[in-house]
């Protein structure tokens, strides 16, 4: 072959080498941007970046806790040590879903974990008070809280209020807790909206106290966090028994640092938190810790999506979940409300709460409480008259066939406790009308009046029967003796009116929402049960004694007008 | 076998006569507290002056103090932490409920007191022994009115029957169990009611003689 040919022959394969070589680059170089583009690109450039920096930088101040780490070696992270499942501790050793979280983030920082403990109250504390690096310690991520720490996002958990119930019990949703008690811890965020559904609550200051009294049978529906009730349910016993019914206000859980000084600490966290939920880090975490993964395997779906897994997903309203609102409206006088608490605990030493005055919701809850018990008293007062003088004509019938049954009626009456009473009125009018503030008045009312109005009928009949004795020679007319008969009885009419009076507030137990029933679900939500109680008893008193004063007088113009013989 | 007993747990008898026992018991503690404050308001009514109207004033807003209300106040005015020279101040809920139903028993026992010394003063001891029949019936009443415990979670007679009636899936399973509820309630109220009355009838015709007795001999 000529040597022409030949070098014709190796520059063509050269060229053909070049051509190939070019194609192939050509082809890599955008999955090679998009890799640059990924959160474990921007993570490893950050963690780089602190690592170079580091030697230099460590004995700056005001270096960012990022860097601080990485010169430390360690990490002090904030974690429970006595949540189930989520951070507890025995002896030296942590474990739960928090304590694996936390250990991992060390792990791919390359430095050690110092573990601190923190509780619901110290945890925020601790981190703006530089005690902790990060927290991850059961922090439901709400807009309050935004202003006092910096939230890590995505979040790594979410939990929901979950009604928990017997297995048997028919409950469904919310149409169904209508009118029935729901044990609940006082404060918590989600009582106003139980409230707002038309049940009653039962209150306790703990939590830990409403598995023991879901098994006593003292309360057949509890409320509560399911992080909290998690542990509970791996107990065959409590879950052979117990199911939860149904979930509702939902708060996203965040991992928080200080807002100041923690930029690069916190980039790296969110990336970091990117990357745990699209490679499924967070939920096999979750199942090994055999905690609730419904939430975390729809974060996994999320992040593996092109337009979150980016290193700008974090802040891509899209991926993320927004923090919870959970402020209540105030109303337009509460800022002069907070200023009288404020100016009353300088004159007097007492720290008086007045939360009804301070929201809408309870505000609206306050105003219909005392319109409803009102209504309450003055229809409770109604019925026991209308029922007491109806009582009265048939017991003191002379004909058999009515007397008997109201008797045997006043009888049972008589023998059933209030309680009992109001539960048998509502059991019987809810089959008949739907479940409503104004059902639950009305079987109240009814309740109240049969009670009592049984015992002033009884009273009337055995005064038509002594009048009845007395003139047995000369018998009255039907009115006049009827008329006499009050008279006679009107002492023990006007006493049994007054305890009608007194037994209103005991409407609540059925979820008539007067004002007990209104102030105990304010005091649900807010602070200052103290106040709200003794202004409750001071509200009842007062009314009962204005009931009593006009009872007196309804006495007086019965003496006067069928004066006694 | 009626079928509702087929559907009640098998230890629902023994739980309810146990909660009615907490109901006798609840009533026991709230007389006995209200004989304490009852007959103290009662001398001091008597005694007239400042101190009977200061005693009066008090029976009165006693009276008019709804239990419900006060159970409720009891329960949460007093925190759980609350001690007084060392002693936990924190309430039960069997001593919230019998709290709760002092203020009835003290005004009550009060007014039938403040009869009886009357009676005593005017020199009729049988009258005055009228005192005890009352306070007999005030305790049935107490009993009766301790079931509001079952709103705070008391395990007493009628919250027993209303956990066991939230079982049932019929109304008229619920009925019928509430009528049992109120047959173990009602023999024994009425059957207390019943001795009292008679034993008050015997009481009242023996005052009568004691009464008529002097006034033959004169």
């Amino acid at each position: 072959m000529p040597a022409a040919r030949r070098a014709v022959l190796r520059l063509t394969h050269g060229l053909v080498w070049v051509l190939a070589i070019a194609i192939v680059l050509f082809a890599v170089s955008p999955l090679r941007a998009a890799d640059d583009r990924l959160p474990d690109a921007a993570l490893v450039r950050l963690l780089q970046e602190g690592r170079v920096a580091a030697p230099g930088a460590c004995a700056q101040s005001g270096i960012d806790r990022l860097i601080r780490i990485l010169c430390a070696g360690r990490i002090r992270i904030g974690v429970r040590d006595r949540y189930p499942l989520f951070g507890t501790r025995k002896g030296e050793i942590r474990q739960g879903y928090e304590v694996d979280v936390a250990r991992a983030i060390a792990q791919k920082f390359g430095v050690d974990v110092e573990f601190v403990t923190v509780n619901a109250a110290s945890r925020i504390p601790m981190v703006t008070d530089d005690r902790v690096d990060l927290v991850i310690a059961t922090m439901g991520h709400n807009a309050q809280r935004d202003g006092a720490v910096l939230f890590i996002r995505p979040h790594y958990y979410q939990s929901e209020t979950t009604l928990v119930a017997p297995r048997g019990l028919a409950v469904a949703d919310w149409p169904d807790i209508a009118g029935q008690t729901v044990c609940v811890t006082v404060g918590n965020g989600s009582n106003a909206e139980i409230v707002s559904r038309g049940a009653r609550l039962m209150l306790f200051d703990e939590a830990v106290l409403l598995p023991d009294r879901l098994r006593d049978q003292t309360c057949t529906l509890a409320a509560q966090d399911d992080s909290f009730f998690a542990s509970y349910f791996t107990e065959p016993r409590f879950a052979d028994r117990f199911t939860q019914k149904f979930g509702f206000a939902q708060v996203p859980w965040g991992m928080a640092v200080a807002r100041d000084g923690s930029e690069r600490l916190a980039r790296a966290l969110d990336l970091l938190g990117q990357i745990f939920h699209r490679d499924g880090v967070f939920l096999d975490f979750a199942r090994a810790n055999r905690i609730s993964t419904g939430f975390l395997e729809r974060q996994t779906a999320i992040w593996q999506r092109p337009e979150c897994n980016t290193d700008a997903g974090s802040t891509n309203p899209a991926c993320i979940l927004p923090a919870l609102s959970a402020r209540l409206q105030p109303t337009s006088f509460a800022e002069h409300i907070a200023a009288f608490e404020s100016r009353f605990a300088a004159w007097t030493g007492i720290d008086l709460a007045l939360p009804m005055l301070k929201t809408t919701s309870a505000w609206s809850l306050f105003q219909n409480g005392v319109v409803n018990s009102l209504v309450l008293i003055a229809g409770a007062l109604a019925a026991t008259l209308v029922v007491g003088l109806a009582f009265g004509v048939a017991l003191g019938s002379r004909f058999r066939l009515v007397r008997w049954p109201v008797r045997g009626l006043t009888i049972a009456l008589q023998s059933s406790p209030i309680v009992l009473t109001l539960v048998i009125a509502a059991a019987v009018i809810r089959p008949m009308f739907a479940y409503s503030s104004a059902v639950a008045l009305i079987a109240a009312i009814a309740a109240l009046g049969l009670s009592n109005g049984s015992n002033a009928g009884q009273a009337i009949s055995e005064a038509i029967v002594t009048l009845r004795a007395e003139r047995s020679t000369s018998p009255m007319p039907g009115m006049e003796l009827f008329s006499r008969a009050l008279g006679r009885s009107a002492t023990q009419i006007v006493a049994f009116l007054i305890n009608a009076a007194k037994g209103t507030p005991i409407a609540s137990f059925i979820g008539a929402p007067e004002l007990l029933s209104a102030l105990t679900d304010i005091a649900s939500f807010s602070s200052g049960r103290v106040t709200i109680y003794s202004l409750l008893l001071i509200f009842y008193t007062a009314v009962v004694m204005v009931v009593v004063w006009i009872c007196g007088r309804f006495r007086a113009f019965l003496e006067r007008s069928h004066p006694p013989i | 076998m009626n079928p509702l007993f087929d559907r009640l747990s098998s230890d629902f008898l023994p739980r309810f006569l146990g909660g009615v026992v907490v109901n006798f018991e609840i009533a026991g503690i709230a007389i006995a507290l209200g004989l304490a404050c009852g007959l103290l308001l009662a001398v001091a009514r008597l005694y007239g002056g400042v101190v009977g109207a200061g005693a009066a004033g008090v029976i009165a807003l006693m009276r008019a103090a709804p239990t419900f209300v006060v159970m409720f106040f009891l329960l949460n005015a007093i925190p759980r932490d609350a001690s007084l020279f060392g002693v936990p101040l924190a309430l039960s809920g069997i001593m919230a409920v019998a709290l709760s139903l002092l203020p009835y028993a003290a005004a009550y026992i009060a007014d039938a007191g403040v009869d009886a010394l009357e009676q005593l003063r005017r020199g009729s001891p049988l009258g005055s022994l009228l005192f005890l029949p009352n306070v007999t019936r005030a305790f049935f009443v107490l009993v009766m009115s301790s079931s509001a415990g079952a709103a705070i979670g008391v395990p007493e007679g009628i919250a027993i029957i209303l956990r066991q009636a939230e079982q049932l899936p019929s109304l008229g399973d619920k009925l019928l169990l509430f009528a049992v509820g109120i047959v173990f309630f009602g023999i024994p109220l009425q059957a207390g009611f019943a001795i009292m009355t008679l034993f008050q009838r015997r009481l009242s015709r023996a005052v009568m003689r004691d009464r008529a007795a002097p006034r033959q001999s004169a």
